[in-house]
């Protein structure tokens, strides 16, 4: 198949890659930028592991072509604190119990920031409406529920 | 030296951070240079004779760097045509839809893809054995097998293992009982559902040597399982493990690392296989379909009488090491309660399915299905409150179980106590309501035996002050933060002094699979014995130092002091460096070392795990919507109650998916119908409530700082609450899970 000589805007950098056009965004971040913190659960949009904030909407990359990216902001996990830094969804994951695995977190997180962005104080029901998409089988959700909570409460704060 | 200070500290996970920053490292992520990707081609077929394979198309393409079939594995001494573990790959039979009869290494996916489309199987198609009722009966036929050296002496059958488990007079049991019911009830094959598939990574980086990278609960057994398929000899292998994207039991030992392992040869570089979703709910070792026939009669007052059952087991195509699952079962049936008489007879049947594996508490679900409705039915019955029921006939400390051993001191009473009064109990409404909904309430009783494996840890002081575990062992959600926790409590520093080196089996001692809720029981045992050896060296040095007697001095974080001199002092790092320094060093290194035993009795330190569920059934449409859930478990001691929390947490999510949702459908010629998680539905964040907890500490266990345990008993109830709150809710039982709007809108017209 022919490559195609594209431009990625991931993580704020301009990125030059060369890709097929059959291959998904998930793969390209993954094998092409070293991005691996995008997880593939599934490869068909059903579990969210692999989820990345595009233009602030949390997505499936594994159900977006890597050129469909194209001209559009991606923000993958390594890309929402400075390194070695956790973001305030990612302190209150830590501080919360919410994770275990860790496989779901990215994409967790990602789902959490983009939720927290469109609705700072968001209600029970809608944390768990606007996570319902992105499946964790460690943790029965109930401290992810908390964590999100928890991360709404601190960001009135600051 | 001080005590207390770090057990019982709920505080978040070692790598908890780094996880939340996406860099945990799954076995999918590990970059090897020129790596090969690799993937199955799949029998099409439930049950099939493989005449020939062509692959010649597929190995001249560009970019394909190796591809296998059976004949390519090599002959091994103890091939055993039952054993799951040989069934990787097709060799003259295919006896599941998905079974690998070839796999492919290439430069990509798409490559790989394409070659497996170029290889041309050609197929005698057998009738595939779905049945396991009819598969057992005289002159029915049988699952094919490929033959051994030495041929096996029992002749075919789909007999994949029975036992019968009696005790006491049954007919007088019988007999004296005032109610007598006989329910059947269903279960269906689970899957586990991790999110990280399967995926393992080998390289033959040095001549004669493999090196294994794969997301596995037990390294050594997945060694193990490379030498037993492959004859590769043990001290050839270097098992690395990775961070695992959950388990649940499904990834014990690994599944096909022969077919990395073998295409990595082949191909003459390193191979990374990774399942798709598709394939992990087609051929990656669910929990297996269960039938369980049970009658029971009770007395008046509720005591239970006697108990008859018959549980058969669906196990697929192959046998598993732990089997029979159906002995399992019939075990779990009468475990946790008083029962003066029994018959139980446990039947595994092979099939044309995928071989089982273990799930959180394997088997023990299925039972409590049985067991906790029937209960819960009885007391229906009799008048008897749901929670009393189990309390009358709860198995005592000291009476002899159905293990034929005296119950040790447990918690159960304790965790009964405490959920039955309860606001959820007390309070709950039941019945249909102004709203339209039918609201119920449910309660059902679990019981796991947790207990020891073999374990074994070595601990070193570390330069900077720091104390150093070097373990086999794998981090399971949070095991190495109870492990630092245990290790610190016992050398009198803090939780963030100790540092884990996770060693691949070339370089570690011996650890155990992360399961059975053991590794606290087991490794935190070695962890803390390594711990008190290495203490006490480093004071014994210490006390040489300062010229002291031993008994003055305390530990800290950087230092040994004298007790009330607080000048009077030696760093660590200084002990390091009298052991280090080349010219100038006064001691040995020392390396302390900690191993526990395996023990074989189930029930050393039993763990009874109660849940409440509360429902509402909308009657128009049979679907019900958990509104909360209460679990009370013994822990012996919670080292960290958050971990422990969370561990209940998930575990009941699991167990409410179960009795809801979940199953994996075949049709009838053998196909899984549902084999992407839009159709296997595991429980969102939107469909479930509240999981509260209640932590009771029930001391007597023997495991480190008196800690049972914990992962697996919460599986157990959570599913047999839901059901026995739908029948509270509705008024009709519902024997087949998973209790799906359809059949509980059926039950109730």
């Amino acid at each position: 198949m022919n490559l195609l000589e594209m431009q990625l805007e991931v993580n704020g950098r301009q990125r030059s890659v060369q890709v097929e056009a059959n291959r998904t965004l998930l793969e390209v971040l993954r094998d092409d930028l070293g991005l691996i913190g995008a997880k593939e659960g599934c490869g068909s949009g059903d579990c969210g592991a692999c989820t990345v904030l595009v233009d602030d909407e949390a997505m499936c990359s594994c159900m977006l072509l890597a050129v469909e990216a194209e001209g559009r902001q991606i923000t993958t996990i390594e890309g929402i604190a400075p390194a070695g830094e956790l973001h305030p969804v990612q302190s209150a994951f830590v501080e919360c119990g919410a994770l275990q695995c860790g496989f779901c977190t990215p994409g967790m997180v990602l789902s959490t920031v983009a939720l927290l962005r469109r609705s700072p104080q968001p209600t029970e029901d809608e944390i768990r409406d606007a996570l319902a998409g992105n499946l964790c089988r460690c943790t029965g959700y109930d401290k992810i529920v908390r964590a999100v909570q928890v991360a709404a409460e601190e960001a009135v704060h600051v | 030296m001080s005590r207390n200070q770090e057990i019982g500290v709920a505080k978040p996970m070692v790598d908890a951070s780094p996880k939340a920053r996406g860099e945990a490292r799954f076995a999918a992520d590990i970059q090897l240079p020129n790596l090969a990707v690799a993937k199955l081609l799949p029998s099409l077929h439930a049950h099939a004779e493989v005449l020939s394979i062509d692959t010649s198309v597929a190995e001249a393409m560009p970019g394909v760097y190796a591809v296998i079939t059976g004949s390519d594995i090599p002959e091994v001494e103890g091939f055993d045509p039952y054993d799951h573990a040989h069934g990787f790959l097709a060799r003259r039979f295919a006896v599941h839809v998905g079974q690998p009869v070839a796999a492919v290494a290439a430069k990509d996916p798409s490559t790989a893809e394409e070659a497996l489309a170029a290889i041309r199987v050609a197929y005698r198609v057998l009738a595939p054995i779905l049945n396991a009722a009819a598969a057992l009966e005289p002159g029915q036929p049988v699952v094919s097998r490929d033959a051994t050296a030495s041929p096996s002496e029992e002749s075919p059958s789909n007999n994949a293992g029975d036992a019968e488990m009696i005790n006491g007079d049954l007919d007088a049991g019988f007999a004296s009982a005032d109610v007598v019911l006989e329910e059947t009830y269903e279960i269906p094959m689970i899957h586990q559902g991790y999110l990280e598939p399967h995926a393992v990574t080998a390289w033959w980086k040095q001549q004669g040597h493999v090196d294994v990278w794969e997301c596995v609960q037990s390294p050594f057994g997945a060694r193990d399982h490379i030498v037993q398929t492959l004859g590769i000899p043990a001290h050839k292998i270097a098992l690395h493990t990775t961070d695992i994207g959950g388990a649940f039991g499904g990834k014990d030992q690994g599944l096909f690392s022969p077919i990395a392992v073998l295409l990595a040869k082949k191909a003459e570089r390193p191979v990374r296989l990774a399942l798709t979703r598709e394939e992990e709910l087609t051929i990656a070792n669910p929990a297996p379909m269960t039938k369980i026939r049970l009658k029971v009669g009770v007395s008046s007052n509720g005591a239970i009488t006697a108990v008859d059952g018959e549980v058969r087991v669906d196990v697929g195509a192959f046998r598993t090491y732990w089997g029979p699952a159906s002995f399992s079962v019939c075990h779990m049936l009468v475990d946790k309660y008083r029962v003066p008489a029994f018959r139980l007879h446990a039947q595994d049947v092979f099939t044309n399915r995928v071989g089982f594996g273990s799930y959180r508490a394997p088997m023990a679900v299925q039972a409590a299905f049985a067991i906790e409705s029937m209960l819960d039915e009885l007391g229906c019955r009799l008048g008897i409150d749901p929670i009393e029921m189990r309390k009358r006939n709860l198995i005592s400390e000291g009476e002899v179980g159905a293990g034929g051993a005296p119950m040790p001191k447990h918690g159960g009473t304790a965790v009964l106590q405490s959920l039955m009064n309860h606001a959820a109990w007390r309070g709950t409404k039941s019945g249909r309501n102004e709203d339209g909904m039918c609201y119920g309430r449910g309660f059902a009783l679990g019981l796991w035996g947790s207990g020891a494996f073999p374990a074994a840890a070595i601990a070193r002081l570390e330069k900077g002050g720091y104390v150093r575990f070097t373990i086999g062992q794998v981090d399971l959600t949070g095991s190495y933060t109870s492990l630092a926790q245990i290790a610190a409590e016992e050398l009198g520093i803090s939780a963030d002094r100790i540092v884990f080196s996770r060693a691949d089996t070339s370089r570690a001692p011996f650890a155990s699979v992360s399961g059975g809720s053991s590794t606290i029981y087991s490794m935190g045992g070695a962890v803390q014995e390594a711990a008190r050896e290495l203490r006490e060296k480093i004071v014994e040095r210490a006390a040489l130092e300062l010229d002291v007697d031993r008994s003055e001095l305390r530990m800290n974080d950087v230092a040994v002091t004298v007790e009330g001199k607080s000048d009077k002092r030696i760093e660590l790092d200084a002990l390091y460096e009298a052991e280090t320094s080349l010219f100038f060093a006064k001691y040995e290194p020392f390396v302390a070392r900690g191993a526990k035993g395996g023990r074989v009795s189930r029930m050393s330190a039993p763990c009874f795990s109660g849940t409440i569920a509360e429902v509402a059934v909308n009657p128009e449409t049979g679907a019900v919507k958990v509104l909360r859930l209460v679990t009370a478990q013994d822990v012996g001691k919670a080292i960290n109650p958050m971990l422990v929390e969370g561990q209940i947490q998930g575990a009941a999510a699991q167990s409410v998916g179960a009795a809801l949702w979940e199953a994996v459908e075949y049709d009838d010629a053998g196909r899984v119908r549902n084999a992407d998680l839009l159709d296997y539905r595991l429980p969102t964040a939107a469909d479930l409530p509240k999981i509260e907890t209640i932590l009771i500490e029930e001391e007597g266990g023997d495991g480190p700082f008196g800690a049972k345990g914990v992962g697996e008993p919460p599986m157990i109830a959570p599913a047999a609450a839901v059901a026995n709150a739908i029948r509270n809710a509705i008024g009709q039982r519902i024997n087949q899970l998973p209790l799906n709007p359809e059949s509980i809108w059926q039950a109730m017209q």
